[in-house]
């Protein structure tokens, strides 16, 4: 038995090493292990390294870009304040809209739902694989932050938390394949699915039916009922919708409203709805 | 030892890879920096050294995607056996072959990576896994090897002890 074992050391242990992972890949697929030790602890080392990377990138873009940005910086000022004027007006017009909304809630006595305090998060990496879309921010465990919280920008949604260990976490982003969310066309409330296709690719609408009124320019939103995020946090803009000569549903793609791959701050989303082990899948 | 080092080499450049890549915005591709690594272990270490400094530097890799699945340990081990049976019919002890070994090793691994993801995702949900950024990722990865070819030589300075056959 041992010179069986001696002799075909170098085949067992290197047979064990290709085909115990490829068995737990194949036997749990993309649905991912709970972090154990070992991963925990390259973590806690990788982070710290990280963060001053990015703070030492950041700090020396800064620099250059501070620079850069005063050059031209009358015409920009010029640019600025005509935004401003026309920014005022649409505030003017928000308000409006906003004191007319109050009006309604209070005569349908709605409820605001409480919102906890959201967790703000620095982007400190992006995940190496190019199959995987997934970001690494410098908040974790320790925060409060919990597998399947919402994660999202002033801009809109950005994704899932899929690890949460420590002092970090890694965000499922909205471009990932795995990723479905629910989601409402703003203008005439039709139920959308997005689905991630993968990075530098638009986003995918899906599971609207053709006979659905869907235009390029509008506003897709959260429409709250997939478990994951709340309602109303804006997705993206439907881009070329495309009616196909068989088949029940419209083809279109979704422009993601957040700049994914430029992601510097985001918010984390403290839900404390059930969290689900898995991606879930957008609700229809 | 050499277990060690290549694993820390790998820590430390999947972290700061995973800056840049962020810093810089690639949105499609990556840097295959482990793989590298491995092709590098696959020419220069024994075979037990080697299969553990791959399972290793794909172990990592697996964890830095935030979905550890065990796909990564898998392939890194199998880049490796490739690997090294061409290293035994072809001369890699200069920098160009060695380069030439990880655009191939590159090439494979995303073509086997986005095979067993198609493999093994849900109805409906694994219909997009893009060969787009295979090309430019080949061609950065084959950059980072060259640019780490120093730097590996110092754990590893020296020669495979069996010749190839075309030596």
């Amino acid at each position: 038995m041992f010179s069986f074992l001696r002799r075909y050391r170098e085949l067992l242990i290197v047979g064990t090493l290709l085909l115990a992972p490829l068995i737990s890949y194949l036997s749990t697929g993309h649905r991912g292990r709970e972090p154990n030790f070992v991963d925990r602890a390259v973590l806690f080392i990788s982070a710290p390294v990280q963060s001053v990377l990015t703070s030492t990138i950041g700090a020396l873009s800064g620099v250059g870009s501070g620079y850069v940005a005063l050059r031209g910086a009358h015409e920009e000022a010029s640019v600025c304040r005509t935004g401003l004027a026309e920014a005022q007006a649409e505030v003017n017009s928000l308000k409006e809209a906003e004191a007319e909304n109050a009006r309604l809630k209070a005569l349908l006595s709605y409820v605001e739902d409480s919102v906890d305090p959201k967790i703000v998060a620095r982007v400190i990496g992006l995940n190496p694989s190019a199959q995987l879309q997934s970001i690494h921010i410098n908040r974790g465990e320790d925060d409060g932050v919990r597998l399947g919280m919402p994660v999202v920008t002033a801009e809109g949604a950005v994704g899932q938390v899929i690890r949460s260990v420590g002092g970090t976490a890694d965000v499922m982003l909205l471009t990932d394949p795995q990723s479905h969310i629910g989601g409402v066309i703003q203008r005439t409330r039709v139920r959308v699915t997005v689905t991630g296709t993968g990075g530098g690719r638009p986003l995918s609408l899906d599971l609207v039916r053709r006979e659905d009124d869907a235009r390029d320019g509008d506003i897709v939103v959260t429409a709250g009922s997939d478990g994951i995020f709340p309602r109303g946090v804006r997705l993206g803009i439907v881009r070329t919708p495309e009616r196909p000569t068989v088949g029940m549903f419209l083809k279109a793609t979704l422009e993601a409203s957040v700049e994914l791959n430029r992601l510097e701050e985001v918010l984390v989303i403290p839900v404390t709805m059930a969290m689900p082990s898995v991606p879930l899948k957008g609700a229809r | 030892m050499k277990f060690l080092g290549f694993s820390l080499l790998a820590l430390l450049l999947l972290s700061v890879e995973s800056v840049l890549v962020k810093t810089f915005g690639f949105e499609v591709t990556r840097i295959d920096v482990g793989l590298a690594l491995v092709v590098y272990a696959a020419l220069r270490c024994t075979t037990i050294e080697g299969a553990c400094s791959a399972f290793s530097v794909g172990y990592l890799l697996d964890v830095f995607t935030g979905r550890p699945t065990g796909l990564y340990p898998a392939l890194a081990v199998l880049v490796f056996l490739l690997a090294r049976g061409a290293g035994v019919v072809v001369d890699t002890r200069s920098r160009g072959p060695y380069a030439l070994l990880v655009a191939i090793a590159t090439l494979g691994h995303a073509l086997l990576a986005v095979f067993f993801s198609w493999l093994t995702s849900a109805a409906g949900s694994g219909h997009v896994f893009s060969l787009s950024g295979v090309p430019l990722q080949t061609l950065l990865t084959t950059l980072a090897g060259l640019a780490m070819w120093p730097l590996l030589k110092t754990i590893e300075p020296g020669e495979r002890p069996e010749p190839g056959l075309l030596r």
